[in-house]
């Protein structure tokens, strides 16, 4: 937890990563029997795919999964965990995934320390012993060689090789491995092996729809019902236009943006422009196209 | 008779028959009038022209025969000057006398006698003693009558100073232009000096355009006020002096374009254009030229803005100004775009296109409503916008309003109030559903209404004293309008009576013989109009409430819109009834709820109506509840008289804002009904009364065809639907007749005849237009098909499908002239892959050089790079020399990682080939021997000749293509190993509308046969106007989602083409042209490159490349060797 030094003030939190928990429930609109299909592949094991368009709320639903899962003393037995987690949330260890991401960025690596080398484990590695939840944001990003290495961890075996250390891992009962993916960029390099895909239920989000998502909005923006409902509006509207010239719709993640923005009192119209047009595309075309819409909903 | 007069007679004698007569017919009726003096004086006077050469005869038998006539106008002591000055002429040539004989009667009616003599010395003026000079004389006495009768003898005489003018160049021209004098002239009117100002002007600066200014005068007249004309022919003669060619054209088309502005304008354009001739002729006949079209775009008051502004360019740059005058720079396009508060559909088309997706959620396309209406399939108004459920048509331009900003939103309303249509649902009208606002009382009226259909047949039946079965009875030909008769109707009936319950389901419309529910719901009402209407105007009420409760952002425009169509709307008090009552509603749907005009008798009934519509105002009321709101308006309507009514008999009635309940208003309904029922004794069924007449559409809610656009989408339907429907789903044709005969939705004309063969042509089209799914435009592919108007000069459309309109730079004006060439995309033809292979052969050495050096890339990519600060893993050895740093106390490295060189290929490239005329060239002159012998042997000749037959004379030397071509060849094989995406086209063309561009592969081809077959017909053609070329090549690439994109353009010399530059000549122009394209091309990430085998090229690429690659290729016959090299070269 939280360790600040003796005598010093405390104005960052800083934890370790396998200790990073999610302390109050993330807010989290279920829009189908997700909740239930993700409890169910917890208990059984089975690492969770969840696919969906960017900003569709993938992550919040890992963090909420997490959150639900840990609240039940008896799932936490966690090597890393001591007795204040119990009753806690589950580890959530988030790896951002990029282009670079290297096996020895999941599993670990030595590092040089005085004269000595020192391993040091990786959020992977980190995971699969404290029995966490190891989410792979944007999976895809990664490199091919790097997607393989997460294979042994994925089916009966649940064990992790550390190839530098010779050594093999077998994973915590609490550990599940989840992985998010974007299936909107339809690009042959960006596309999931069939090998790693087949290792996963997958969960399938998609933007909710309008009173969902503005319930989603009131709440995350805090701003009146009436507003949030035309954010939703406007976010189904938009979404329209994906393949018109948009190569994704706007995001809810986008429409909350907007919605924080009028709730300090900028003027809808130029909040949703600021957050929705511009963040989504940069053609004239397609802007005036949206503003335009947005003069139609919003006074 | 005296005898000086009989002597003088006998000598006539001498001369032809004709003298003689003429002579006593004239001296008979001059005796009385003159003395005799006189008399003897005018008989010698002719005497003596007859004396005078040997054909002088001629003009004393004319001197006779006129002298009457000319006595009635002249005294004596005149007539008898006038024959001197006869004979004077006569001493010239006697044709020229008998021409001035033969024209004085008519001139002197409005001559002078005094300017006799100048007359007759003007005349004889033009002669020069050829023949040619006399005809012009004689021409010029010819016209002189009748171009006096209107102009003064002052102005004829200028009139023959410049036709002695333009004599001296030519006398054929002389006399054309005098003849057409003789009707210019008079059209001219009180110009006519500044007319002949013009031509002098025009005689002395360029003779041979005089006969162009008398032809182009009347346009003058026809087109450029009357206050104006002076000005106007001064203007030009001005600019005629400082000498500006082509007068004519000039005069022509700016008169012409002239007459498009008022009088006023006019002279302001005239006075603008006025102060451009001292700075420029051209810029100034095009101002004229172009200003006047201008208005209708712009005021008058914009068009002298955008005037000032290229004035500034003028005085800064000529070529500018006058590319700006002309409109040939984008600037120009700009600066009337932005002064104009019109907007033009074409430009906003894409926005709005995206806009409607945006709202509707579905493809909805943005057409010209011009589009629909030519598509003959029962929309007619060019300028209403409407849709059919997958397109929204608007208007091609809006120009109602101030300011741009409302001219848009009026778009913007009226394609949102379209895309309401779809997005709320007017097309899936469902007979069956429920609506959320009214009780469902569709189906008992449809049993009512076929119940009385029945026993009006039933009626009819007896009346005639037949008994025919009611299905025999459908095949009846007599069968009358008006009767309601209609087959699926009566196929309904059938069902009824047998007794058959109506089914529910979905399709039951359709298997009861309707094609749509629209359908089956309209067949319910005898006066269809009516019910449409009624239709219309409900279910535009209820979504303008939608629109503007779920946008509200676009409520203020659109309440701003219906408060102007709430203006226009007519004078309700002169309606008939009927017609008035759906005034009413469409006013109640304009948002007028107060002071609605109603007959004082009928006031009830509209509060009843009223109290239906306001029940559509709701955001959960649904089409099918429009139907029902529908149906109950009708029976109101439709029971009361069509009549017009008296003035005194209005009163105004205010909706309140109070719904009563549903109740209630059900009750007040049925009152309503029996009111009417008890009221039908009285005027009976057949109203007296006219027949009903819609009243006019709402301009910004358009045609609303909800029968047919349901037809539409059910014939779409089943085209997409194919074959694989049994035959009997798919509708007959001429049950699709039958149906829309009977819409009220079409307004075809009912003479018979006319009307089937309209109907068929319509149902055909109709078809057609379903099975042709909406239409695709391809998005952002050049400035899209529009329909075609090409001027000398001018912009450019593409309107066959494949040809693509661009700008060109023009370097003198220093801006582009905008869709100035046309590149029409063509694939090769395909030959024969024989070359490929040959090819292939013939350099397979190289081939497998070049392969192996492309293969080596591959790893490249992966190499490790060393000695980082950060990495995949330590490099051991670096390590260990840092730690031995360390120990020996230096400073050791921190750069101790490895990682991998990530950098994947991802390359685009099109290749760009000159196929002009000039690559037909050899590459060695020595070389170029025709292989003209013939084998010996008989076989050998044989297969030697079809051979030569096959191909064309085949060519022993090379040319410069077919190196390029070899070289593409083998660059093929060179790609296909790194597997880059790569494009080839070949480009030539003659003219700026002809841009040749052809796919030898596109991008997105994937290597095959085909593409070895195309690379063989790669020949020479024509010209070689490379930047639309290369901007069309920038094109495909920028579709290409790749890092790295590379355009290679292969050409042997400097760009060229027919008027690739501005006076046709100068090199200067395609070279700016062309390297224009490159920055382009810079600008979007595109890499170019050019590779040349001009050996001279080095002096024009350094300009056309500046800081691109280029290279001049030293021998030739090393391109298809380099070109490989340098491609891997520019790639890594």
């Amino acid at each position: 937890m939280t360790t600040p030094a003796k005598g010093t003030r405390s104005v960052y939190r800083e934890f370790l990563i396998e200790e990073y928990t999610v302390e109050e429930e993330p807010f989290y609109v279920p829009v189908g029997d997700e909740i239930g299909l993700f409890e169910a592949a917890y208990e059984q094991k089975i690492p969770v795919l969840l696919k969906g368009p960017t900003g569709c709320g993938k992550t919040r639903f890992v963090e909420h999964m997490a959150w639900r899962l840990g609240r039940p003393v008896s799932h936490i037995t966690g090597a890393g965990g001591n007795g204040e987690m119990r009753g806690k949330s589950i580890p959530l260890i988030t790896v951002a995934c990029h282009e670079d991401l290297t096996a020895s960025d999941l599993v670990g690596r030595y590092l040089l320390e005085g004269e000595e080398t020192k391993w040091i484990d990786g959020p992977l590695t980190r995971a699969v012993k404290v029995g966490a939840i190891c989410y792979l944001d944007e999976v895809v990003e990664a490199r091919k060689d790097t997607t393989v290495l997460i294979h042994p961890l994925t089916d009966h075996r649940r064990l992790l090789p550390i190839e530098k250390r010779g050594q093999v891992l077998y994973a915590d009962d609490g550990f599940l491995l989840c992985m998010s993916y974007n299936p909107g960029y339809q690009s042959a390099l960006k596309d999931l092996k069939q090998s790693t895909r087949q290792r996963f239920v997958a969960l399938e989000f998609d933007y909710p729809d309008r009173d969902v998502e503005a319930r989603v909005i009131e709440h995350e923006s805090g701003v009146n019902a009436p507003i949030a409902l035309s954010l939703a509006k406007l976010g189904e509207k938009v979404r329209n236009l994906k393949d018109y010239g948009l190569q994704e719709g706007a995001s809810t993640r986008l429409l909350i943006y907007a919605g924080k923005l009028i709730k300090q009192g900028i003027s809808p119209r130029r909040a949703c422009q600021c957050s929705v047009v511009w963040g989504v595309t940069d053609d004239g075309e397609v802007q005036r196209s949206m503003e335009e819409i947005i003069s139609s909903i919003f006074e | 008779m005296t005898t000086g007069l009989a002597d003088l007679e006998r000598e006539l004698e001498r001369f032809p028959s004709s003298v003689v007569d003429e002579f006593r017919r004239a001296a008979e009726k001059l005796g009385p009038r003159l003395s005799e003096f006189d008399v003897n004086s005018w008989a010698k006077q002719g005497v003596d022209i007859a004396k005078q050469t040997v054909r002088s005869w001629e003009a004393a038998a004319e001197y006779f025969r006129s002298s009457p006539e000319v006595l009635e106008l002249l005294n004596a002591t005149q007539l008898l000057e006038w024959g001197r000055h006869g004979s004077a002429l006569c001493q010239e040539s006697p044709s020229l006398a008998v021409s001035f004989f033969r024209a004085s009667p008519r001139a002197f009616q409005s001559l002078r006698p005094r300017n006799m003599q100048i007359w007759a010395n003007l005349g004889k003026g033009f002669y020069r003693g050829t023949w040619k000079s006399s005809a012009l004389s004689a021409k010029f006495f010819e016209i002189s009558g009748p171009v006096l009768e209107t102009a003064s003898f002052a102005e004829l005489e200028s009139f023959a100073g410049l036709m002695d003018l333009v004599a001296h160049k030519s006398a054929d021209l002389a006399a054309e232009c005098m003849a057409m004098g003789e009707t210019v002239l008079p059209r001219v009117g009180n110009d006519r000096p500044a007319f002949i100002r013009l031509c002098r002007a025009v005689a002395e600066a360029n003779w041979r355009e005089v006969k162009g200014c008398f032809e182009a005068v009347p346009k003058v007249t026809a087109f450029v006020q009357e206050g104006q004309r002076a000005r106007f022919m001064d203007m030009t003669a001005d600019m005629a002096k400082s000498g500006m060619p082509n007068i004519s054209l000039f005069i022509h088309d700016s008169a012409t374009s002239l007459g498009r502005a008022s009088a006023a304008a006019q002279g302001r354009f005239l006075e603008l254009a006025q102060e451009l001739i001292p700075r420029s002729n051209e810029a100034a006949a095009a101002f004229l030229r172009n200003a006047p079209s201008l208005i209708g775009r712009v005021s008058e008051s914009q068009v002298e803005a955008w005037y000032d502004y290229g004035l500034r360019i003028l005085m800064d740059n000529l070529d500018g100004g006058m590319a700006y005058f002309r409109i040939e720079s984008n600037t120009s396009e700009q600066v009337i775009e932005a002064l104009s508060s019109a907007v033009e559909l074409d430009r906003i088309a894409d926005i709005l296109r995206m806009y409607c997706r945006g709202l509707a959620g579905a493809e909805v396309d943005i057409a010209n409503s011009k589009d629909m209406a030519g598509k003959n399939i029962g929309w007619v108004s060019e300028d209403h916008a409407t849709t059919e459920g997958t397109t929204v048509y608007l208007p091609p331009e809006m120009n109602k309003f101030g300011s741009k900003d409302e001219n848009f939103s009026f778009f913007k309303v009226v394609s949102t109030h379209q895309v309401a249509h779809i997005e709320f649902g007017s097309f899936d009208f469902d007979f069956d559903a429920k609506g959320n606002r009214f009780q469902d009382t569709r189906h008992t009226r449809e049993q009512e209404a076929l119940q009385e259909k029945q026993a009006r047949l039933e009626a009819r039946r007896q009346q005639q004293g037949q008994s025919q079965a009611p299905g025999q009875l459908l095949n009846r030909p007599d069968v009358q309008e008006g009767e309601i008769l209609l087959t699926p109707g009566l196929a309904a009936l059938e069902a009824a009576q047998e007794g058959q319950v109506p089914q529910t389901d979905g399709a039951a419309s359709a298997e009861r013989g309707y094609l749509t529910d629209m359908g089956r719901f309209f067949d319910m009402f005898p006066i269809r109009k009516l019910a449409l209407d009624l239709f219309t105007v409900l279910e535009d009420t209820r979504l303008d409430y939608r629109v503007k409760a779920e946008y509200p952002g676009v409520a203020p425009a659109y309440r701003r819109i219906q408060a102007d169509a709430l203006s226009q709307r007519p004078d309700i008090k002169e309606m008939a009834l009927q017609e008035a009552m759906v005034e009413f509603l469409v006013r109640f749907s304009l948002n007028q709820h107060k002071n609605l005009p109603v007959p004082t008798e009928f006031i009830d009934q509209a509060a009843v109506i009223a109290e239906v519509a306001k029940r559509l105002l709701h955001t959960d009321a649904v089409v099918e509840d429009t139907a029902e709101a529908a149906l109950r308006v009708y029976d109101i309507i439709a029971k009361m008289p069509n009549q017009e009514m008296e003035e005194e008999d209005w009163s105004e009635m205010d909706v309140s804002e109070q719904e009563i309940p549903e109740e209630q208003l059900e009750n007040l309904l049925e009152q309503m009904r029996e009111m009417a029922g008890a009221g039908q004794g009285q005027m009976g069924e057949e109203e007296e009364g006219e027949e009903y007449e819609s009243p006019p559409q709402v301009d910004f809610r358009g045609d609303f065809k909800p029968e047919l656009s349901q037809i539409l989408n059910t014939l779409r339907q089943q085209a997409g639907q194919g074959g694989q429907q049994s035959g009997q789903q798919q509708m007959p044709l001429e049950m699709l007749e039958q149906m829309l005969a009977n819409s009220a939705e079409l307004e075809l004309d009912a003479e018979s005849g006319e009307f089937n063969a309209d109907l068929a042509a319509f149902v055909q089209n109709l078809v057609k237009e379903a099975g042709s799914q909406p239409g695709t435009q391809q998005p952002g592919q050049g400035y899209g098909p529009i329909p075609h108007q090409e001027e000398e000069g001018s912009s450019l459309e593409s309107k066959d499908p494949k040809t693509f309109v661009y700008d060109e730079w023009d370097f003198r004006a220093g801006d582009y002239k905008p869709r100035w060439c046309i590149v029409r995309e063509k694939p090769m033809a395909e030959g024969d892959t024989r070359f490929y292979t040959e090819t292939v052969h013939a350099y397979g050495r190289l081939m497998n050089q070049i392969r192996r050096q492309f293969e080596m890339l591959m790893p490249e990519e992966y190499r490790k790079v060393k000695h980082l600060p950060d990495g995949d893993d330590f490099d051991l050895d670096a390590v260990i020399e840092s730690i031995i740093d360390k120990w020996a106390g230096l400073s050791p490295t921190e750069k101790v990682h490895w990682r991998r060189n990530k950098i994947e290929r991802d390359v685009a490239v099109a290749f760009l080939l000159d196929m002009s005329a000039s690559t037909a060239e050899a590459i060695d002159e020595s070389r170029r021997v025709e292989d003209w012998d013939a084998p010996d042997d008989p076989v050998e000749y044989m297969i030697w000749l079809r051979s030569r037959r096959g191909e064309g004379a085949r060519r022993t030397y090379k040319r410069i293509i077919d190196l390029e071509k070899e070289s593409i060849v083998l660059l093929i094989h060179a790609l296909e190993t790194v597997g880059d995406t790569y494009g080839i086209y070949g480009f030539s063309g003659y003219g700026r509308e002809n841009v040749e561009f052809y796919v030898i592969k596109d991008m997105e081809e994937t290597f095959n046969e085909r593409i070895k077959r195309r690379v063989d017909k790669v020949t020479p053609l024509h010209a070689t106007r490379m930047g639309p070329a290369i901007r069309h090549t920038i094109a495909k690439l920028e579709e290409q989602e790749k890092r790295t994109k590379l355009l290679i353009l292969l050409s042997d010399g400097r760009p060229q083409d027919r008027g690739y530059s501005r006076e046709g000549v100068e090199k200067e122009y395609a070279v700016h042209d062309t390297k224009m394209a490159f920055v382009e091309a810079r600008r979007k990430g595109i890499t170019p490159f050019a590779l040349t085998v001009d050996k001279a090229g080095h002096d024009y690429l350094k300009t056309m490349c500046q800081d691109m690659g280029y290279e001049v290729l030293g021998d030739i016959n090393s391109l298809p060797s380099r070109l490989p090299m340098l491609y891997r070269k520019l790639t890594f």
